[in-house]
């Protein structure tokens, strides 16, 4: 395949082209309420080229290899285009062309195991999930996605890699009377099939926790101190730093770019965040990114002080910063962009114990219902909480939504717990879907945060 | 394609063929400079098969292999999901005026050229960074089964989104254009656009509080994905659904009309039949704050035992490959019907007041239930009909069972978004949570 690309590469009529082919194998078993309601084993193909000339860069992703013609055609013109219509070229960072096939390490590989397998470990888990009458429904599927990738350059990089990527996740749903609870449940990551083996209590802990809701109270809405636990201190991490942190968010945001000066001081002295791909076995892994570029570690901030940027070889020329091998595409039909791996705060000082006295009273809110970034601005949803009195855990509210303010909130953690854990699942829509966006983070004390309520 | 179908029913299998093509050009403007053209050229086809009351499911982009194709679906067939319904025989549907032919002429460069005008406009008219999206779209459907449905269609599409950015970053006063080709953003819309963004330049601290909130057309979907969640078929029947006993009965202010409307041609991507083959109509949802229908594919139409209503579509709320998402009930041609008042006027019947133009977060929080809790994107702050300046790091939360009772008042034009085409409705009574 790789000689295949390199064939159509040398058609292109460009200062510099890559080509991306991938082979994209899926299975999805999805449970709703008792009943297994579909099934799905599929594969698929598609090329994605990127041409740039004369300053210009663009992309065509395509599925049908006779209209590779007219894919160069057409990228071409638009590059041209683009060029005419910028203030300055488009250059690219160097980057050493790699040659190299990785495949990773998996421990099972969901390759050799049947179907039937598969269906029966899910239903054994949505089974879990539904043992009580106060579980209206659940909704618990087994995904499996394995990208076959293949990328050559002109520049002579001949890169193949596998990426498999496992999960078994849903939605569990309470119901008492009128009123609807609900929380999610995911298992997995991209180390083989065994990460999604005995994890019964997982799903028996998220039950407890739906139907503990029925009797949680809404929580009041204002101005809070709060402790969130790893996954939402993970997602905070993501959606309000992590996206500033991605350099093509930030290029043409004359304001932002400005605040995100590397050297800036954003937080207090004991916040340390740092983006890393290149562990096995967690879920962010990967060897190489889309444009056949190594996956490196990059500190961002280090004792509150911005240090470090995530980048496409587009935006490391632009910037002046070093390439890091963070451009990556959902798969075949988009062109790769700058992607967090797996972004975590480093573990602190303190004991959840101390934490907590330091907290006194406020809550303590848990696991993540998705989040989201404007600006300066996030939000984000908590599936549960706990008032804190005194330091100490009291009753559970539900229906918590967080709003803040990227640096006053950064600013306003003041403490960070020595524990540490990453996300199994993701699924970062930033344009694209990323399912092997993990964040992970310690308990952190965060002051002064607006509270939705209801 | 019909090869394939005999190959299913040389075993007795029923089977159905949904085949999709597109062609896309997607431009982004940012701060004066194009910043990319994405394009591509995608087909694919996906593969149901039906026996002894089992469904089985694949997809591929190249059918180079047919064998493989259905070997897969034979494997997620004997698998053993129940099949609820069989494929149907819906013969030839009112053609649709759906396909423009001009847009195959217009080029990438005329796309930039009205980049450039606009953003030479508007960068005239205030200080705001301007951002702008654009693309052009034309997609082949084709639905064809072992019943004897062959259904086809071509559709087009232009759209255009103009972004004033607010001071703090990407938030902003957004609006879009739609059609089936192209068409020059109007002065009537940029100035909109200018009207609401430079009073915002200035911060304002309201207190925490109850207040009036002009949702406009653009965050409304934080409303509408909870009504669709709540009247869909699948919800209902997963007892998941607030409002499953609710038919014909009065649940929200007797101003609010809601219907689901495929027909309609002079929208783009306007269809006769789902993503299933099955006839088209336009629905009520609710009509006068009356609740008039729950919507179905065949999948739930046949757990529920009644008729499908031609929503077996595949969407997700996230977006997704239509290729790879099996037919499921969902409200892709959503309109909530406009009232009597134009926007100013919506404005200055706001003693105290929030306009939100954009949200954070619709996707979190409890849809099932209705509730919501959502950050503003940007939020206005009014007093005395007159905007006061822009909300930072504000939310406003409650339950769309609660809020659509507590109509104001509803904008006499509608606007087309991703989620529906929607007037702006002013509520009353709404809660607000500042850091004051």
């Amino acid at each position: 395949m790789i000689d295949k690309l390199k064939t159509i590469l040398a058609r292109a009529d460009a200062d510099y082209a890559d080509l991306r082919y991938e082979t994209k194998r899926e299975t999805k078993i999805s449970f709703n309420g008792p009943e297994l309601t579909h099934v799905t084993v599929s594969t698929t193909d598609g090329y994605v080229l990127r041409i740039l000339k004369g300053g210009g860069f663009s992309t065509l992703a395509f599925t049908r290899e006779a209209d590779a013609e007219k894919a160069l055609r057409t990228a071409l013109e638009n590059a041209r285009l683009i060029a005419k219509n910028s203030r300055q070229p488009v250059r690219l960072a160097a980057a050493e062309a790699i040659q190299d096939e990785f495949m990773p390490k998996l421990e099972e590989d969901p390759r050799k195991i049947g179907l039937d397998e598969k269906i029966e470990l899910t239903k054994k888990y949505n089974a879990l999930a539904r043992s009580n009458p106060n579980i209206a429904t659940t909704s618990i599927g087994y995904s499996e996605t394995i990208r076959e990738k293949h990328f050559a350059s002109t520049e002579g990089a001949a890169v193949r890699e596998d990426l498999v990527t496992l999960g078994i996740s849903g939605l569990i749903t309470s119901r008492d009377g009128n009123l609807i609870q609900n929380a999610r449940v995911a298992v997995g990551g991209s180390s083989g099939f065994l990460v999604l083996r005995n994890r019964e209590e997982e799903f028996e802990k998220k039950k407890k926790v739906v139907l503990d809701l029925l009797k949680a109270q809404p929580v009041p809405g204002g101005v809070h101190n709060v402790i969130l636990n790893n996954s939402l201190a993970g997602v905070f991490t993501h959606e309000a730093f992590g996206h500033f942190s991605e350099a093509d968010l930030i290029e043409d945001n004359p304001t932002m770019r400005q605040k995100m000066h590397l050297g800036a001081k954003l937080g207090k002295d004991i916040l340390n965040i740092v983006d890393d791909p290149t562990k096995p076995g967690q879920l962010g892994f990967y060897k190489y990114d889309d444009e056949g570029v190594p996956g490196a570690a990059v500190p961002l901030l280090r004792n509150g002080v911005l240090c470090g940027r995530l980048h496409s070889r587009r935006t490391a020329a632009e910037f002046g910063e070093p390439v890091n091998g963070h451009c990556v595409a959902e798969d075949f039909s988009y062109a790769p962009i700058i992607r967090m791996g797996t972004i975590f705060i480093t573990p602190g000082a303190d004991e959840i114990e101390e934490l907590f006295a330091k907290l006194g009273d406020g809550l303590y809110i848990l696991d993540a219902k998705g989040g989201q970034t404007s600006g300066e601005n996030f939000t984000f949803g908590a599936q549960y909480g706990y008032r804190v009195k005194n330091g100490k855990v009291s009753d559970m509210v539900r229906d918590i939504n967080l709003t803040g303010n990227l640096y006053q909130t950064m600013q306003n953690i003041t403490a960070i717990a020595e524990d540490f854990r990453l996300s199994e699942t993701g699924g970062c829509g930033k344009g694209q879907t990323n399912i092997r966006s993990c964040h992970g983070a310690p308990h952190i004390l965060v002051r002064n945060v607006v509270i939705g309520g209801k | 394609m019909e090869k394939l179908l005999t190959l299913a029913q040389a075993q007795e299998i029923q089977a159905e063929i949904y085949q999709l093509d597109t062609d896309l050009d997607i431009m982004t403007f940012e701060n004066g400079r194009l910043k990319d053209i994405s394009s591509s050229l995608q087909s694919g086809i996906s593969l149901r098969l039906i026996k002894d009351r089992k469904i089985g499911f694949t997809y591929t982009r190249n059918l180079t292999d047919r064998e493989e194709l259905l070997r897969n679906g034979l494997v997620t067939l004997r698998a053993g999901a129940e099949a609820y319904f069989d494929f149907p025989r819906t013969g030839s549907r009112p053609e649709l005026k759906t396909y423009d032919p001009a847009i195959e002429s217009l080029t990438n460069t005329a796309l930039a050229a009205e980049c450039q005008r606009i953003h030479r406009i508007l960068s005239g008219l205030t200080q705001a960074q301007v951002n702008l999206y654009a693309y052009k779209y034309v997609y082949r459907q084709r639905v064809l089964n072992t019943s004897g449905t062959d259904l086809q269609a071509k559709s087009s599409a232009y759209h255009m989104q103009a972004m004033l950015l607010l001071p703090g970053g990407s938030s902003g006063i957004r609006r879009g254009i739609t059609g089936k080709s192209f068409l020059p953003a109007s002065d009537e819309l940029l100035n909109f656009l200018v009207e609401l963004t430079n009073p915002a330049f200035r911060e304002t601290r309201p207190q925490t509080g109850n207040m009036k909130v002009l949702f406009m057309p653009e965050a409304m979907y934080a409303l509408t994905w909870r009504l669709k969640t709540g009247t869909s078929g699948k919800s209902v029947y997963q007892k998941e659904s607030p409002i499953a006993d609710k038919l014909e009965q009065k649940i929200f202010d007797e101003k609010l009309t809601v219907y689901d409307d495929p027909l309609n041609d002079q929208m783009p991507m306007a269809t006769a039949f789902d993503s299933e083959g099955t006839p088209c109509r336009k629905l009520t949802i609710v009509d006068r704050g009356v609740l008039k229908n729950f919507y179905y594919d065949l999948e739930y139409a046949g757990r529920m035992k009644v008729p499908p209503t031609g929503h077996g579509n595949r969407s997700s709320a996230f977006g997704g490959d239509p290729i790879t998402i099996k037919p499921n009930p969902a409200l892709d041609y959503l309109y909530i019907a406009p009232g009597g008042h134009g926007f100013e006027n919506l404005v200055k019947a706001m003693d105290r007041g929030i306009i939100v133009g954009g949200v954070l977060g619709a996707h979190s929080g409890n849809i099932p239930n209705g509730d919501f809790s959502i950050g503003l994107s940007p939020g206005l702050y009014v007093e005395n009909g007159v905007i006061r300046g822009r909300v930072n790091e504000a939310m406003i939360a409650g339950n769309i069972y609660d809020l659509l009772k507590e109509i104001v008042a509803i904008e006499d034009t509608v606007y087309p978004t991703f989620s529906g085409t929607y007037p702006s409705i002013l509520f009353d009574n709404v809660r607000v949570a500042t850091r004051n």
